[in-house]
């Protein structure tokens, strides 16, 4: 079954159509038919092994589709991501050398390397996009700093910068809630919610977080190797997710029955 | 000083910058290991040089080892850097099968050809231990060329190079062209320890891409101060070491160069723990 959206005037950014991909014999993605429409948030949730990382790397062109394809913005991931303006990414655990000798300043302008170009340097007023960005991040106070010298939420938030140096038009977060704790991922979203209506952006995020994901969402994917689910958060089958996770929506503040052993707490959309 | 100190000196001081600028790359991404595997790899090509001289004479001749040495030292970089990205092989073993293999094979070969002939092949020890005479004035230019060349590609592509260095993958999804970056370092490096194995010799080539690197990291905290330090530390030892020989001629140049840079690497560190003792909080 294809499940998109009902909107057939709905611009699209991403165009993900009969998707398969295959690690040699085992099927991690089948028959995915995903749009994501442009400005809008897509949370994308699933169970571990499900295949949401695998979606990740085949949207960056790490990897490519065993069958089916992906259109981003007209160009495909490969080419998107060469150009470097279209997408950005924020990985999960990104691998930081402590002791490498640039500052926070320098980390965030790492972004505009592809944009730029191989023989070319970073245009000015991209130079100074960064500026503004370090400032709306909240770190330009410690821009002259090492990143050694950053703890684990500051140094999140110049990867962020980083990711956004280039003014991309699709942001991929990958877990970006994960290691943080409640104050932070709520600050988190409200952030990420300023800056997306800012730049026009529109985001795909993985999260395990069912509360951050509803919580800045317009739609939600569930995949677990097929696309089980993708509408908006309010019409999810909370059975469908319990299955998924073993857990339930209402014990999380989302909806549904309530389960013994769920952990109870509450993040707020930003206003 | 004589002319042939002098010829020397150019080629190691330009050796010497060039393996400072990369040694940062190569302590950064932890190359060392890839650098003792290219390195030991022209042991491997001189070997194989040796035993097709007993089978054909003509090509016993120390141009041709060099040749030799050089295909093999290309040739490994490409494919260790084909190796370190693929997902399929172990990086780190199958370097250091590689590596073990070509110390035995270059060994091995250097044994046959003392059986065969009586002698050991006319530059067995300069290709373990590096040689100061016989640089001729096109090898001094060829390695100022060289070296030229290598801070010039570092040079114009530096924005791409510490993006792929701070963080290969997120590099490579910004659009930096980190494929190209990854080879053309590992290319840089091999043709730096072709030209190392004739200063320091195939045992300790990689010194020179270890040492400087790390030496400046220890030191200084922006990447500007880090190359000053690298090529500083660099150059000290590579004038050291020729000095030292200069003045002792039975002290092989490579041994002496390498523990000069290891005693600039020990005050380093020495400064290092000064500093962040300095730095810490009073209890």
């Amino acid at each position: 079954m294809r499940l998109r959206s009902r909107n057939p005037r709905m611009q699209t950014i991403v165009d993900i159509t009969h998707l398969d991909f295959a690690y040699g014999p085992q099927l991690v993605l089948n028959h995915v038919d995903l749009a994501v429409a442009r400005g809008s948030t897509l949370g994308l949730i699933g169970p571990n092994g499900g295949g949401k990382t695998t979606l990740i790397k085949l949207l960056l062109g790490l990897a490519r589709a065993t069958r089916g394809t992906i259109d981003i913005d007209g160009m495909s991931p490969r080419d998107a991501v060469r150009r470097g303006d279209v997408v950005g990414y924020l990985p999960q655990n990104p691998r930081v050398t402590s002791n490498f000798p640039i500052s926070v300043r320098q980390l965030a302008r790492l972004g505009l390397v592809g944009k730029a170009g191989l023989l070319r340097r970073a245009a000015r007023e991209d130079l100074v996009f960064v500026e503004e960005l370090l400032e709306r991040v909240g770190i330009r106070e410690i821009a002259d700093d090492p990143v050694g010298a950053l703890s684990g939420g500051q140094l999140q938030r110049a990867l962020f910068a980083r990711a956004l140096a280039a003014r991309p038009r699709l942001l991929l977060l990958d877990e970006p809630t994960t290691g943080i704790d409640r104050s932070g991922q709520q600050r988190f979203i409200e952030f990420l919610a300023a800056l997306k209506r800012d730049l026009n952006l529109t985001v795909i995020f993985v999260s395990h977080d069912l509360r951050a994901v509803t919580a800045i969402a317009d739609r939600i994917a569930c995949l677990n190797v097929t696309l089980h689910y993708h509408d908006v958060p309010e019409r999810m089958p909370a059975e469908l997710v319990y299955r998924m996770f073993s857990c339930d929506l209402q014990a999380m503040g989302i909806g549904g029955k309530a389960h013994e052993g769920c952990a109870t707490s509450h993040v707020t959309a930003p206003t | 000083m004589d002319a042939q100190l002098t010829t020397t000196l150019v080629a190691a001081c330009a050796l010497a910058c060039a393996c400072a600028v990369l040694s940062i790359f190569v302590v950064l991404r932890r190359w060392a290991f890839i650098g003792e595997g290219i390195g030991h790899s022209g042991l491997g090509g001189a070997g194989t040089a040796w035993v097709l001289a007993l089978l054909f004479p003509a090509l016993d001749s120390p141009g041709v080892t060099y040749a030799f040495v050089v295909l093999f030292c290309l040739l490994t970089a490409l494919g260790i850097g084909a190796v370190a990205r693929s997902r399929r092989v172990n990086a780190d073993a199958a370097i250091g099968i590689f590596l073990v293999a070509s110390l035995a094979w270059g060994f091995l070969a250097q044994q046959v050809y003392f059986q065969a002939r009586h002698t050991n092949p006319y530059d067995f020890n300069t290709y373990l231990f590096g040689q100061v005479r016989g640089f001729g004035t096109e090898f001094a230019l060829a390695s100022v060329a060289l070296s030229a060349a290598v801070l010039l590609v570092v040079g114009v592509l530096w924005p791409q190079i510490v993006a792929y260095c701070f963080d290969p993958l997120t590099a490579q999804t910004s659009g930096a062209r980190a494929a190209l970056v990854h080879y053309l370092l590992m290319l840089l490096l091999g043709l730096v320890i072709v030209i190392g194995v004739r200063v320091a010799g195939s045992v300790l080539v990689t010194a020179l891409l270890v040492l400087p690197g790390t030496t400046a990291l220890a030191l200084a905290r922006r990447m500007r101060g880090v190359v000053a330090c690298a090529v500083a530390v660099a150059l000290v030892g590579a004038v050291g070491g020729l000095l030292v020989n200069a003045k002792w001629s039975f002290l092989p140049v490579g041994p002496s160069i390498v523990l000069i840079l290891f005693a600039q690497f020990l005050i380093a560190q020495a400064i290092g723990a000064a500093r962040d003792a300095a730095a810490a909080p009073a209890r």
